[in-house]
């Protein structure tokens, strides 16, 4: 199962060096990031396979040639909320033209983050200002209420969806995106969060870096990055303590 | 040290190195004498021979041969009016689509959409214009994916569509106007049926007013060229119709739309492709087949034919003389065009990859496919079904770089239209080899009549691409478009066809076609054509073959050379250090100065 929402970055500190431990910290360091490289690949490796579910789509669903939304819910509370705690009123506009702050994204949000608190009702106006379709899915959410966790707009190019969703009561980031091949890839990713949320996800417009790709994944391999990473480390471990003493 | 120890060290380190060297290396006289001498050594096998590995477990890794018809999309049915007939093969067309497809979305209820998974305005079927009792008024929305795409956060292509067992090359295809999600539910990364290779089938009738808006949902700029149809240079607006961008109009940008307006005088077997940067763009993907089916009266053609394949709902022309009807559609995909989608995330990176870097003049084809799959997957959806004295028509088309020579095994195949030009029946002629150029079409008839000429009788006969790559999947074989023409008498309930060869199973294993697994494994039961075990003495023996070798040399140099004397190397050595030292003081030399070369050796 890929779990997108899962995919967020940690929260490391940041440790002093100092030179009488370089040596151990930084073949500590070195052993971290391969352990890491390894486990991460293996993770992800895990998640290769895609599982065959039924995909009932019949649930709460309100289609026409302007678009659809599903599960729309105004009413029914999550299991964990005695009321709804407050109202919002978002317009959320799809563009190619909001893309373009973000020069290596191609599709766009005018938002990539909303803030509300929990257990609150939003009623979300989205606006396709492009001229094919778009969409704005909101992924797990209580599967009680909403057909596999997910509330779901499709707007056609040129069209307007409005519809509502109450949100639980725990701090939680929710995944936000249009689920159209590529168009979360190339930007049309954002998050809601409720509460203090759970962290922020990753490769988020404006927000968040990007996770698995590497910024010289595309002209470095792997190999050859670790390799210039031993050779500096090399030279500043060994070699420089000796040309400093030479130089004396 | 003497030069008794001097030489004695050195036929020590020789003998060493004689003993590593093996035996198959020393000069044949030299065996020879030997052999003379002290007789024939006893049996030895050759050095590399060591056993063979077990054969894999064939338990885990393969996948489900024929995944069972859960959804009952193989059975007659009528849908919405509908009727379409029973799927024979394993995997088959979505059935609820192609009532939608008939009909027109516009025509059909919202539970037809939701199962066909397609938007309302997909396929407009208007109005009556000659009165004939079908639809000629069409109006169809293509819109653009991305198959194995990349991702920023996965190291796993997304919307996977894998076209063999592990095999996942990134690709451009058009997909009639879709609804909602692009994989098969939220929590899957395959994409939904709908959505896969070729670029779907299209149907129209002959003098059918036909639109064909391309919705360009992916992230660069696309056209639609349709070749070999007939269509006006500029619409009736005089705007561009031909999609040829140095010549007729500007591509369709990212979340773009464009219109292409026509009503097609002459019937046949025609193309549709995207004509921006050709090179990449057509060999990615973005081309299928565009067929004009006669006029007739009560002709409701199915627009879109999912995958190719097997027609379920056949125009009435081609009912009215052929049994079935086929739609075959053959690609050629170079791994390393595919694979630049997945190396960036970036839209600028990824068109420098694929428009500059890439250079099509130095590539060459690694993967081959018959309707989008190849072996072992083109059993699963790509059969050519038949019975006994039945007539089909297949309708060809070569969208790859390459040519391809169809050959049919058990039957000789008559050519009837070449690019949906239809050739005058006496001089046809009738072959069991057909050469398709790039780009070309032909209608074949196949007769399954037993003749001895046009069938030997019933059987599971393959089809295939009788240049040899053509049946591999980047060099193993069997793979590639190997397509097979099966008699209902020799199908299994399940759609699977009865073979009576090998197992199929390794062919169903990402493994076997990463070269991991031993091609004749299924049946070679005493192993004697597994893999050699892998042993590290051998390669270790060389490399300290080659390693005492370079001691003895360099020792040999020394003593001859430099007389061994110590006292002459220090000197020269001091002499070569000083220098060193001093030439370097002003750049930094690494060297400590109180510690010359010299001085370490003693």
């Amino acid at each position: 199962m890929i779990d997108l929402a899962a995919i967020r970055p940690g929260r490391g500190g940041v440790s002093q060096v100092s030179s009488a431990g370089l040596l151990l910290r930084g073949l500590l360091f070195m052993g971290l990031l391969l352990v890491g490289l390894l486990i991460g690949g293996h993770v992800f490796a895990q998640e290769k396979g895609g599982m065959a579910m039924d995909h009932s789509m019949q649930g709460g669903m309100v289609m026409d040639a302007t678009g659809m939304v599903m599960n729309a819910n105004s009413e029914r509370l999550p299991e964990d909320c005695e009321e709804i705690s407050r109202d919002y009123e978002f317009t959320v506009i799809a563009g190619t033209k909001y893309a373009e702050p973000f020069a290596d994204t191609m599709f766009g949000f005018n938002q990539h983050e909303w803030k509300v608190e929990p257990c609150s009702r939003i009623i979300v106006t989205f606006k396709n200002e492009d001229q094919v379709r778009h969409q704005w899915m909101v992924h797990g959410l209580p599967k009680y209420i909403y057909d596999q966790g997910m509330f779901h707009m499709e707007a056609a190019g040129g069209h307007t969806q409005v519809g509502t969703f109450i949100v639980p009561s725990d701090d939680r980031t929710y995944l936000a995106h249009c689920d159209i091949a590529q168009h979360m890839e190339k930007g049309m990713k954002a998050q809601l969060v409720v509460g203090r949320g759970d962290g922020d996800l990753w490769s988020i417009p404006g927000l968040s870096a990007k996770f698995e790709r590497s910024p010289t994944a595309t002209f470095l391999p792997r190999w050859i990055w670790l390799g210039l990473l031993l050779v500096g480390f090399i030279s500043a471990a060994y070699l420089w303590p000796r040309l400093i003493k030479s130089a004396r | 040290m003497g030069s008794l120890a001097r030489a004695t060290t050195v036929v020590i380190l020789l003998l060493v190195c004689a003993l590593l060297l093996p035996w198959e290396s020393y000069p044949r006289s030299w065996k020879l004498w030997y052999a003379d001498t002290f007789g024939a050594t006893s049996y030895n096998p050759a050095s590399a021979s060591v056993p063979s590995t077990p054969p894999a477990t064939q338990t885990e890794d393969f996948e489900e041969i024929c995944p069972a018809d859960v959804k009952g999309w193989r059975k007659a049915q009528t849908i919405a009016g509908v009727k379409i007939s029973a799927s024979p093969v394993c995997m088959p067309d979505n059935p609820w689509a192609i009532a939608a497809f008939v009909q027109g979305t516009n025509n059909v209820k919202h539970m037809a959409l939701m199962n066909a998974r397609l938007a309302p305005d997909a396929v407009v079927k208007g109005r009556d214009l000659d009165g004939d009792g079908d639809p000629d008024e069409i109006h169809i929305r293509l819109e653009v994916f991305e198959l194995n795409g990349g991702s920023p956060d996965l190291d796993v292509p997304v919307v996977q569509f894998p076209i063999a067992p592990g095999i996942k090359p990134g690709l451009w295809v058009f997909a009639p106007k879709s609804s909602g999600m692009s994989t098969e539910n939220f929590e899957s990364i395959m994409a939904q049926p709908g959505i896969r290779l070729p670029s779907p089938a299209i149907r129209v009738e002959q003098g059918d007013v036909v639109k064909v808006t391309l919705e360009n949902t992916h992230y660069m700029p696309h056209t639609i060229h349709f070749h070999g149809v007939d269509h006006p240079f500029l619409d009736a607006e005089g705007e561009g119709n031909d999609g040829v961008p140095v010549t007729s109009e500007s591509p369709v940008m990212p979340a773009h739309t464009r219109t292409y307006n026509f009503q097609p005088r002459q019937p046949g077997t025609m193309f549709y492709h995207c004509h921006v940067q050709v090179q990449a763009h057509v060999l990615m993907g973005l081309q299928g087949m565009f067929v004009i089916e006669e006029n007739r009266p009560n002709n409701w053609v199915q627009t879109f034919n999912i995958g190719d394949g097997y027609v379920r709902h056949s125009s009435v022309a081609v009912r009215e003389k052929y049994d079935r009807e086929y739609d075959l559609h053959y690609q050629d995909i170079d791994k390393e065009l595919g694979e630049r989608v997945q190396a960036s995330n970036d839209p600028r990176v990824i068109t420098r990859l694929i428009h500059r870097d890439y250079d099509i003049t130095q590539a060459d084809a690694d993967y081959f496919t018959l309707n989008g799959h190849s072996f072992p997957y083109t059993a699963r959806d790509a059969l050519i079904v038949t019975k006994p004295d039945e007539l089909l028509k297949l309708r060809v088309l070569n969208g790859g770089s390459e040519g391809i020579a169809l050959h049919t095994h058990g039957h000789k195949v008559t050519i009837s239209h070449y690019d949906g030009v239809e050739y005058p029946e006496p001089v046809r002629i009738t072959r069991d080899v057909v050469w398709i150029a790039s780009a070309q079409r032909l209608d074949l008839e196949l007769s399954a009549k037993n003749d001895g000429l046009h069938s030997y009788g019933e059987g599971v006969w393959i089809l295939h691409d009788h240049q040899e790559k053509g049946v591999t999947t980047g060099g193993i074989g069997p793979g590639g478009n190997v397509g097979i023409i099966v008699y209902d008498k020799y199908l299994e309930d399940n759609g699977w066809p009865m073979t009576f060869g090998v197992d199929w199973s390794n062919y169903f294993s990402e493994d076997y076609y990463q070269r991991k697994i031993p091609v004749w494994s299924s049946y070679d039961d005493t192993n004697r054509f597994g893999d050699v075990q892998g042993s590290v003495w051998p390669k270790l023996k060389i490399v300290l073959l080659l390693l005492l070798s370079g001691i003895a040399l360099g020792l040999i140099y020394r003593w001859v050379f430099a007389g061994g004397k110590r006292r002459d190397l220090n000197a020269s050595g001091n002499k070569a250090s000083g220098d060193r030292v001093s030439g370097n003081k002003a750049s930094g030399d690494k060297v400590p100065e109180d510690k010359t070369p010299g001085d370490r050796r003693d």
